[in-house]
């Protein structure tokens, strides 16, 4: 298996970060590839320019070679596994302008002659989402996990919808103990440990 | 009314239809203010310190002051954006990550598990958007950027706060003809509000 795992959070010493290394760690043990990209500590640019915009209709849409470098390692990999905190019911904004950037035409989908649009990540077997919330589960269910949907829904059309979902979710992030952080943790690597 | 615009092509149908709607709102006799967070080049990812100091005031994020202003002035905030991957596009998600933040938009009671709101003042929430897929595709995706203003923003407003959801589907299949429709309505839905 090829996993690559996007992370996103501003803080180094974040939970967030603690879940992806424990994820990377994990996937390794149990004989994987794995390539992280850690998207604040590369600095990565979240908004599209109006040069990226203008040319995401050609054939040509990758401008920045960072992207370029993402789009080369998301043509490797079989594993998607996403790690942020869910922040508005949705991913925070530097995950949500890697989406934008990265999953381009010719890359994510492409349009036939018809205008359109066909899966381009067939490739993609599986996805994880790993995410921690503030609210409780059921609050979170009542206003919609929209980055959860944004990934198992709209990223779906794009695999295909035989990729396999795993979501592992803290809830109430705010008023859980250390233990229920550390169990946690534990369930990110018994369930990276065991991805087939 | 707050009007909060991003894309990042100066000659845009967005940018068109954000200018047709502030003339709307003028028309009506509103006053209208303006922020274009690609001409302000808005950084949307939340830097670090912002994020250390999620629970304290808003003094310890100077760099948004200016928009925590208009946050506490507006009773009608207008979003204006292209929906990309089911909802608003990086920078406006990075606005709404880094400027709806406590003692303005929401505080925490101690001991509280969920946010308790402090934009009673704003009672209308607007949302003009352009999707390239069809009403159906965008259904299936599940409109998670609809559903973030309706639901998760809306629940930090006044109780009664309306929601005005102005759309135009399938976009890349649209004629010259139903785009200046369109236009229209946008024109002619902010006039009215």
């Amino acid at each position: 298996m090829r996993a690559l795992v996007v992370v996103a959070h501003p803080v180094d010493d974040s939970f967030t970060h603690a879940a992806a290394s424990t994820a990377a760690d994990a996937l390794r043990r149990a004989g994987h590839h794995v390539d992280v990209i850690d998207l604040y500590a590369i600095g990565f640019r979240a908004a599209m320019s109006t040069e990226e915009r203008d040319a995401y209709e050609t054939d040509a849409p990758v401008l920045d070679p960072q992207v370029a470098e993402h789009v080369e390692l998301l043509r490797q990999a079989d594993t998607l596994v996403f790690v942020y905190p869910t922040w508005w019911s949705s991913m925070p904004a530097i995950l949500k302008g890697w989406l934008e950037r990265t999953m381009v035409p010719g890359v994510a989908f492409t349009f036939d002659g018809t205008n359109r649009v066909r899966p381009g990540l067939t490739h993609i077997r599986r996805i994880v989402g790993i995410s921690t919330y503030g609210s409780k589960r059921l609050y979170v269910r009542a206003i919609n996990d929209n980055g959860r949907r944004t990934i198992s829904r709209a990223l779906r059309l794009s695999t295909g919808v035989r990729a396999r979902l795993d979501w592992l979710a803290l809830y109430g992030i705010d008023s859980c103990s250390s233990e229920e952080r550390e169990r946690f943790l534990d369930r990110v690597s018994t369930r990276m440990v065991a991805l087939r | 009314m707050w009007v909060i615009s991003c894309h990042p092509v100066p000659d845009s149908f967005t940018r068109a239809a954000c200018q047709r709607a502030i003339n709307g709102l003028a028309l009506a006799g509103h006053e209208v203010r303006h922020t274009d967070l690609d001409a302000d080049r808005f950084d949307p990812a939340m830097p670090a310190a912002e994020w250390r100091h999620h629970l304290d005031g808003p003094e310890t994020k100077p760099a948004i002051a200016a928009y925590l202003e208009h946050l506490r002035w507006c009773d009608t905030m207008v979003f204006v954006y292209p929906t990309w991957w089911t909802g608003q596009p990086a920078r406006m998600k990075g606005f709404i990550d880094r400027v709806f933040v406590n003692e303005v938009a929401w505080d925490l009671p101690p001991g509280a598990d969920r946010l308790r709101p402090r934009l009673g003042h704003v009672r209308r929430l607007v949302a003009i958007t352009t999707h390239g897929s069809s009403k159906f595709v965008n259904a299936l995706e599940g409109e998670a950027g609809k559903r973030i203003i309706t639901r998760a923003i809306r629940v930090l407003c006044h109780p009664l706060t309306r929601t005005s959801w102005i759309a135009l589907y399938g976009m890349d299949r649209r004629t010259e003809d139903e785009r200046r429709r369109f236009l229209d309505r946008v024109e002619h839905r902010m006039s009215r509000l």
